[in-house]
């Protein structure tokens, strides 16, 4: 009786509690936050590294792997789904507007 | 030398396997398993590897020596671990001395 | 996640393992495979012949050739036979005003692919040979390359992080280095899998970054875009530059010197190393220039050094600049991830690594279904999720290796001159592979297993009694002339062969543990007929 009553009635806040969320969550935090993460740490590289343009282009780039795998193991390490989007998103932002202000998008 | 340098993993893989508890107790029964005699087969084990990392680099240099010891430590780890211990444990001991000795005889004809 | 870090990544490794399995097991096993290639397309195109004669007598024959076909060309580009190769390719440009319109933008492009032997064109049967499998690594097929490469640097990446959370979830990784415990079952696949992956450790972590390395420029540009926003071909140039632009043709006519000459120069310059192949820009005319490419098997780098010389002096005027840092590091993952250095003990320590792979990836999958299954034998029928993984799992791990095995049915059975033929021989290999994962659909039961296991284990054996009868470049030819490429193919084929049948046959046999209570009804059983003898015993005393 009781289990039929909470099916029918859509409670959000339990619907929203559930696991599937949190895994779906943080798997896009892995998935789309750590290539923004990985995109701007190439990026970054590019113009921040005093070595030739050509060579800190590259080494942005292989570093970048090594970082969007790295941001995969936070999303689902770190204790809750949106401490994983603020762990991966806010280095992402800083190194953005670092980027922009060492000339990157000129 | 490379056929060398693969024998030699294998008996360093041996004489690794021998310093952890649970192989020679399966090998010998637990007597043969004193802190001693395991701190021995360790110290032998990882001077074997030294060698064989010191021939691979000598034969091919620091590029591709690093590669191929690399390659024979896999290539002598995975017979000893799934076909030696679990199917023919007696066959490791005479393998593991006598597999160098052909080694060396190959690397120096 | 609210379990503990070794827990979450545990959880992270089952998944990002499971959900790209199967497609990973395509890219390793066609990979692994990739490390033979020349000597698969040999074996495929048996009608080539091996090159006898010198490199600086197949330079003077590709000269020749190409001075015939195609002496209004600005670039020729010509690849020497190699040991592994020894087919000749060449390819050259002529001006724009002087293409061919009928063939659109290609128009002003040609190709050949030549026997130096006789410096003619090579008349071989229509074959992708072994580059099927290269390409099949990462361009998949059937969908636009773009988008295979995307998903396959996509399953990398999850490789990569399986990689990295199987190194942390697992805690005894040093006291069980050497554990393998046969014949119990899940603790038996897990040991299996633990294994597999820890022997050649840096060999799967190597493969699987510097894969994603070779595809980098497509997968990350922003660096690119940021710091080269106007000009793009400029970061190629800086990056990756060798030698410079050459200049148009100069007016007027010069004999070159003999091409043996130029290629001497350039050993001496390597002190000894060989030459992997020439682009000559103008060819004919007096500022005529010759770029030589050195040959693989003494460097890392896939980053090959030229020496432009002068062809009608001989004067040598340019050197490959010396890489900077990133750029020959760059080289050296791609090398590695190529292994074109490597010679035969080498390569076969690459090809048996990515076997290890192989079964890394494969015992992963089927383990998640052992361990899956005792939680379905409740309910007493199998859920959604695990009739899927053991239909993929059965259709992939045991129905892969027939298709590879058809493929090479394909290339002795098609006929030589049909149209179209390299592209049937690479849907041989997908019809196979569909028609294993149908059958494994339909009946996802360990004798689908078995009865998978060894049609491949029989397509494989079968490849050398095939090639018996459609060729004369079978197994009593080759042993006897001592042509190991062609030999070892047909052996390995039969290696192959004893494997698969060998693992269908324990498929077979395998009976399920006996739980607890049977166990103890029968160790009371063999205990029963002891008691009886006893008391007689007693008796008579």
């Amino acid at each position: 009786m009781r289990h039929s009553s909470e099916r029918a009635s859509f409670r959000p806040s339990t619907f929203f509690a559930s696991e599937r969320w949190g895994v779906l969550s943080r798997s896009l935090a892995a998935i789309v936050g750590g290539y923004a993460l990985a995109s701007m740490t190439s990026v970054f590289c590019a113009v921040a590294l005093p070595t030739a343009r050509g060579q800190a282009v590259l080494t942005g780039m292989l570093l970048a792997i090594v970082v969007a795998a790295c941001s995969a193991l936070w999303a689902f390490a770190t204790r809750s789904a949106l401490r994983a989007w603020v762990g991966i998103l806010g280095p992402t932002a800083l190194l953005a507007a670092a980027s922009r202000l060492l000339g990157a998008w000129a | 030398m490379t056929l060398f340098a693969l024998t030699l993993s294998f008996s360093a893989f041996t004489a690794l396997s021998l310093a952890m508890e649970k192989h020679p107790q399966d090998l010998h029964g637990a007597a043969a398993a004193t802190p001693a005699r395991r701190a021995r087969w360790r110290v032998l084990g990882w001077i074997l590897l030294a060698v064989a990392l010191t021939l691979c680099v000598v034969d091919h240099g620091w590029a591709m020596g690093p590669v191929r010891w690399l390659g024979a430590l896999t290539l002598s780890g995975v017979p000893l671990v799934f076909g030696l211990y679990p199917y023919r444990p007696t066959w490791i001991a005479p393998l593991a001395i006598a597999l160098p000795l052909v080694g060396l005889v190959a690397a120096l004809l | 996640m609210k379990n503990g870090f070794r827990q979450s990544m545990a959880w992270l490794h089952t998944w990002t393992g499971l959900l790209v399995g199967w497609l990973l097991l395509l890219i390793f096993m066609a990979g692994t495979a990739s490390y033979y290639r020349e000597e698969i397309s040999r074996w495929m195109r048996p009608e080539l012949p091996s090159a006898r004669v010198s490199t600086d007598v197949a330079a003077q024959r590709a000269i020749a050739f190409l001075q015939d076909k195609a002496g209004n060309a600005e670039m020729w580009y010509v690849t020497l036979p190699q040991p592994r190769n020894p087919a000749m390719s060449t390819f050259w440009r002529v001006p724009a005003d002087q293409a061919d319109p009928s063939k659109g933008r290609r128009g002003a492009f040609g190709d050949a692919t030549l026997d130096p032997n006789t410096g003619g064109e090579l008349k071989a049967r229509d074959t992708r040979g072994g580059d099927f499998f290269y390409r099949l690594h990462f361009d998949l097929h059937y969908i636009p390359v773009y988008w295979a490469r995307y998903l396959v640097g996509f399953c990398a990446m999850f490789m990569l992080v399986a990689i990295l959370t199987g190194v942390i979830t697992h805690k005894k990784i040093f006291k069980d280095f050497f554990t393998f415990r046969r014949d119990k079952g899940l603790r038996s696949w897990l040991d299996f899998h633990n294994v597999s992956a820890v022997m050649a450790l840096p060999y799967h972590a190597m493969i699987t970054y510097t894969g994603i390395v070779t595809l980098m420029v497509m997968y990350l540009p922003w660096g690119v875009k940021a710091v080269y926003p106007q000009d793009e071909d400029a970061f190629f140039a800086e990056a990756f530059g060798g030698l410079p632009e050459v200049s148009a043709p100069a007016e007027g006519r010069a004999t070159p010197l003999p091409i043996a000459q130029l290629l001497d120069s350039a050993r001496a310059q390597w002190n000894g190393i060989d030459v992997a192949g020439f682009t000559v820009s103008n060819p004919g005319a007096g500022n005529a220039v010759i770029d030589i490419r050195q040959r693989d098997g003494k460097r890392l780098s896939t980053d090959t050094p030229a020496l432009r010389y002068d062809m009608v002096s001989g004067a040598l005027l340019e050197a490959s600049p010396p890489s900077g840092g990133a750029t020959a590091t760059r080289g050296v993952m791609y090398g590695l991830h190529l292994a074109r250095f490597a010679d035969g003990g080498l390569r076969a320590l690459f090809f048996l690594s990515g076997l290890t792979g192989c079964l890394m990836v494969a015992s992963g999958v089927v383990l998640w279904a052992v361990k899956e299954r005792p939680k379905h034998a409740k309910r007493g029928r199998v859920g959604f999720g695990l009739r899927l993984v053991d239909a993929l799992n059965i259709g992939t791990v045991a129905g892969l290796p027939i298709a590879f095995a058809a493929y090479f049915w394909g290339n002795r059975l098609l006929p030589l001159d049909m149209a179209e033929r390299s592209g049937a021989e690479a849907n041989v290999f997908f019809y196979a592979w569909a028609a294993a994962l149908l059958a494994a659909f339909l009946w996802p039961k360990r004798l689908m297993w078995a009865w998978q296991l060894y049609i491949g284990a029989a397509t494989f054996a079968l490849v050398p009694v095939v090639n018996a009868f459609t060729t004369h470049a079978h197994l009593g030819v080759t042993m006897r002339s001592g042509d190991w490429v062609l030999a070892g193919f047909d052996l390995s084929m039969l290696a192959f062969g004893a494997v698969l049948a060998l693992c269908g046959w324990r498929m077979q046999r395998w009976t399920p543990p006996l739980s607890a209570a049977e166990k103890k009804k029968r160790a009371a059983a063999a205990k029963a007929p002891a008691a009886p003898a006893t008391t007689s015993a007693d008796a008579s005393v």
